[in-house]
Order: structure tokens, then sequence, then C-alpha cells
């Protein structure tokens, strides 16, 4: 296996994650290499958001341990904030920040955070905004965008961090289908560049053509790891036969 | 030249494009009632009764200054408190979290004028300043526990989403506070924060028991030595009126261009 000389990004052992009794993740153990990009599919309410929102500790995980980029996040010397810079996220809900134009928005954390110079922050953000192809909404509002266009400056948002690995949460769920490729081919752009990445989605097409790897979840374990040629033509599991038979 | 047919005015229902966007005419001309007939009502009186009206309208302005320096820097301070006393009530820090919490629950169980007393004389017991300051952070006191709700309540109003999003860029608690949070926080606060200031506005009338020259002192000074207390009380009122309507419109026209920008 190639993977196994490479840098490991993600190492989740034996997560588990409560709220208030619910058990939401039961014993979740996760491998993701540097360059790897993983798909996670399941049922909602499996437990899907909760595990990729653990692994940047917007969730507290309950038992088990989390190492990011070599970082372990429950080791009190470790800041949690280098290892969130390092970490980029997009949201369902995109979750740009309204009172801040689009420029705004990507410059932000930049200077805040990585305390780049404001000409050094505007050039990487307006190459960025080249890139996912939103040059001409620089000085524009969110709130006058699209929702495709919002998800894009939102990617573009997380990636002027230079970030070491990408988190999606299905980046596409709350858009117009219209709108939906113009993200997903971005994503896929992102994959082609050999970005790390971990995506929740319901895109089948889009697991098939990019993941290395689908990881399946069910009742907040994951009950099966392959390849999507394997998992999406014959899968073992039985929860995963009776979900791609519902969805596909 | 070929006829070109009028083009029907499409209307568009739902996102107003085709509605007025005054829908408070009625509000705007009330206001304006009592807003020209209070000074219309005090020139009137001024000029046809100079004795004792001319002479009240010519001894309270004074008042109109210490009211206005008790209710701007009471206000300033109370936004002060009021933040520190949002964020500790949001805070997961518990000493700072109980003790905001209990300054908010003492100040609401307590009487305003009670509240006014007790703060000037304690304060008057431990530091000697001046009685204007004392009433002052009198005010600023228990307008903070209220403007501390108000923030709080504005805070939380700021979707969920928004600290993840900033958390996620790698900024710490306090960077996301003031850069996301609080900036979106100020804009939804700002008519109950303008509501404070009228409100306060009117209560600083209550400082006139203290041994400040307010706009009501001065007007409660030249009733007693004159005996026309009818007339003077009418002139305060209509002074506070004019004052108070004059202020809402300002916050209202405030408003309206904040919420314009962008
Ligand atoms: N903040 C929360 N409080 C209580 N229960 C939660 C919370 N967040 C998620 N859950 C529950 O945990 C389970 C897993 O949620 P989630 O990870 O969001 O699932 P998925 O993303 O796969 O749909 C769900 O049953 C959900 O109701
Ligand atoms: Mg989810």
């Amino acid at each position: 296996m190639k993977s196994a000389e490479r840098r490991v990004m993600v190492q989740a052992r034996d997560v588990v994650k409560f709220y208030g009794r619910f058990k939401a993740l039961d014993q979740v153990s996760l491998t993701i290499h540097e360059g790897e990009k993983i798909v996670i599919i399941g049922p909602s309410g499996s437990g899907k958001s909760t595990l990729l929102r653990s692994i940047n500790r917007l969730e507290e995980i309950d038992g088990g341990s989390m190492v990011v980029n070599g970082m372990d996040l429950y080791s009190p010397k470790t800041d949690l904030t280098r290892v969130r810079e390092e970490v980029g996220m997009v949201f369902q809900a995109f979750n740009l920040f309204p009172h801040k134009t689009v420029l705004e928005n990507i410059t932000l954390a930049q200077t805040v955070v990585r305390r780049r110079s404001r000409e050094e922050a505007r050039e990487k953000a307006l190459g960025l905004l080249s890139k996912v192809g939103l040059s001409d909404k620089a000085n524009a509002y969110p709130g006058r965008l699209s929702g495709g266009q919002q998800q894009r400056v939102a990617i573009a948002r997380s990636l002027a961090m230079d970030p070491k690995i990408m988190l999606f949460d299905e980046p596409t769920s709350a858009l117009d289908p219209e709108m939906i490729g113009e993200v997903l081919d971005v994503m896929k752009e992102l994959a082609r560049e050999g970005m790390t990445m971990a995506v929740v989605t319901h895109e089948m097409g889009f697991a098939r053509e990019v993941a290395d790897r689908v990881v399946f979840m069910d009742h907040g374990a994951v009950v099966e790891e392959e390849v999507p040629e394997q998992f999406f033509t014959s899968p073992k599991h039985p929860r995963a036969r009776q979900f791609l038979s519902q969805i596909l | 030249m070929t006829f070109k047919e009028p083009t029907k005015q499409k209307v568009d229902v739902g996102d107003g494009a085709a509605i007025p966007t005054k829908s408070d005419r009625g509000l705007f001309t009330a206001w304006r009632f009592a807003f020209v007939g209070a000074i219309g009502a005090l020139a009137y009186l001024a000029w046809s009764k100079p004795d004792p009206y001319l002479e009240i309208i010519r001894f309270v302005p004074d008042g109109i200054a210490v009211t206005f320096k008790v209710t701007v820097g009471a206000i300033l301070l109370a936004l002060v408190f009021g933040l520190i006393t949002g964020l500790g009530r949001i805070s997961s820090n518990r000493f700072f979290n109980g003790l905001a919490s209990l300054y908010v629950e003492v100040i609401r169980g307590i009487p305003l004028l009670v509240q006014i007393f007790y703060i000037y004389y304690a304060l008057g017991r431990f530091v000697k300043i001046p009685d204007l300051f004392s009433a002052i952070i009198a005010m600023a006191v228990c307008y903070g526990a209220y403007m501390g709700e108000v923030f709080r309540a504005g805070i939380q109003s700021i979707p969920k989403g928004q600290m993840e999003a900033a958390l996620s860029l790698g900024m710490t608690r306090e960077q996301a506070m003031g850069h996301v949070i609080l900036p979106q926080a100020f804009k939804v606060v700002l008519p109950p924060v303008g509501n404070e200031f009228i409100a306060l506005l009117k209560d600083s009338s209550l400082v006139s028991i203290l041994a400040v020259a307010d706009l009501l002192r001065r007007g409660r000074e030249y009733a007693s030595e004159s005996f026309t207390y009818f007339e003077t009380y009418t002139v305060i009122a209509l002074i506070y009126l004019i004052i108070t309507l004059f202020f809402s419109k300002l916050i209202g026209i405030m408003e309206e261009r904040i919420n314009e920008e962008r």
C-alpha cells in the first residue's frame, strides 16, 4: 500500500462521544494520510458531522484519542488554535461573516491568525478568488451572493490559511441543484492538487470520482471502509447495502 | 417611429420592491404632531405669559446641561458595564459568570430610586468625588445591569456557526468575539440600546433628589421660590418631551442608516 509510507494527518483512535446519555460516536477509529481523500457517508444522525467536528475539536470527545497533524488534540501542551489554523473546515451553512466583504472574509484570519500583512493577505485572497471563479465579487457582501458563490468563498477563506487538510460537512446540501456542480468542481480541483480531504456528502458521483476511500457510518460507528469501486459495487455490510439501495 | 405599447408596471410581491418603504407614516405624523406641538406650546406660553413662563424658561437651561451630562456620562459608562456583564453572562468561567449574574439579579430586584440613594451615599462614604460623578456612577451601575442583558441577548442572537467558522480558522475565542461576533451583535443591540438611552434620559430626573442640579431640580428650585408649581412643571414636562422626542427620532434615523449600509 502506497499510503503506508505517507505522513498521517489524522489519527482517531476509539473515539467516543456522548450527547447526554446518547452515544453519538462509538469507538470510532480512522486514519487519514497526507494527500488522501476520504468520503464519509451514512444515514442522517449516524455521527458523520460529529466525527468531522471532533477532528478540529469543535466537539469535545469523551473517550479515545485524536491526533491531527502530529498534535494530540487533548494534550495540555497542544495549542488548539495552532491545530485549527492547519485544518480548514467548510460548513453546510457556509457561515461567511455577513458584516464583512468577500475580500475581508478571506483576509481576516490571515492577518489576525497568520499575522500576514494586509497586502500579502489581499494578494492571497484575490488569487484564491480567481481560483474559485469569483474575482468580480471581491467587494460584495456575502448576502448578495448565491449559495453556490457563498460556498466557494467559504472554501477560499479556508484555503487562505494554507491548511494541511480540508474538512467538508455536506458542503452542497444547502444548495439549489443547479449550484451543486460549481462547488463540486472547486472541490475536485482541490483534490487534483493533492489536498488532504475528508468530505461528508450525499453526492455519490463525487465519492466515486474523488475518494480514495469511502467510510460508511451507522449509529455512531464506522461499519465499512472501502475503496469506492468495491464499496459501490459490492458493499459488505448489510446496513451499507440497504443505505445504497435507498439513495442510488 | 413605431408605436411602443406602454409596458405594464410589473408588481413584484415578496421582495418589497413595489411596497412603499415607509410603513410608519402614521407614527411619523404622530411624532411630528407631538414634537411641533410641544415646541409650539412652549413658545406660545412664553409669548402670551412671559411672567412666569419666560422666567422659568430662562432659569432652567443650566439644568438641561446637567441632565445631558448625567445621561451621556451614565450611558457611556453603562455600555462598558453592560458589555462586561453581557460577556460575563455567556462566559464559561464560573466565577466571572456568577459575578455577572449576581450583579444583574441584585440590580433588577431593587427599585431604581433606592439604588441611586444607596450608591450615592455609599460612594460618598468611601471616596470624595463630585456629586455629579456619584450620580453618573449610580445611574450607570443600574443601567449597566439592564445593558448587560441587552448585550447578552445580542451576542446570543448571532448564529453559532459564526463562532465555529472563526474558531476553525484558528482564531482564539477572544479574536472571534472581537472581529466576528461583537461587530454583528452591536448592530443587533442598537435599537434596544437606543431605547435604554431614552429611558435613562428620563430616569436621570431621579438624580434631582441628590444634590445634583439637573433639569427637574432646577425646576423645583424655581417653583419653591416663586410658588408657581403648576407653571414650572408644565415647562419642565414640555422640555423633557421635546428632548426625548428629538433623541428618539435621531436614534431612529441612525438605525435606518445602519440598516441601509451594505
Ligand atoms: N449538540 C447536540 N446535542 C444533542 N444531540 C446531538 C447534538 N449534535 C448531534 N446530536 C445527535 O447526535 C447524533 C449524530 O449527529 P450528527 O453527527 O450530526 O449526525 P450526521 O451528521 O451523521 O447526520 C444525532 O442523533 C444527533 O441528533
Ligand atoms: Mg451532519
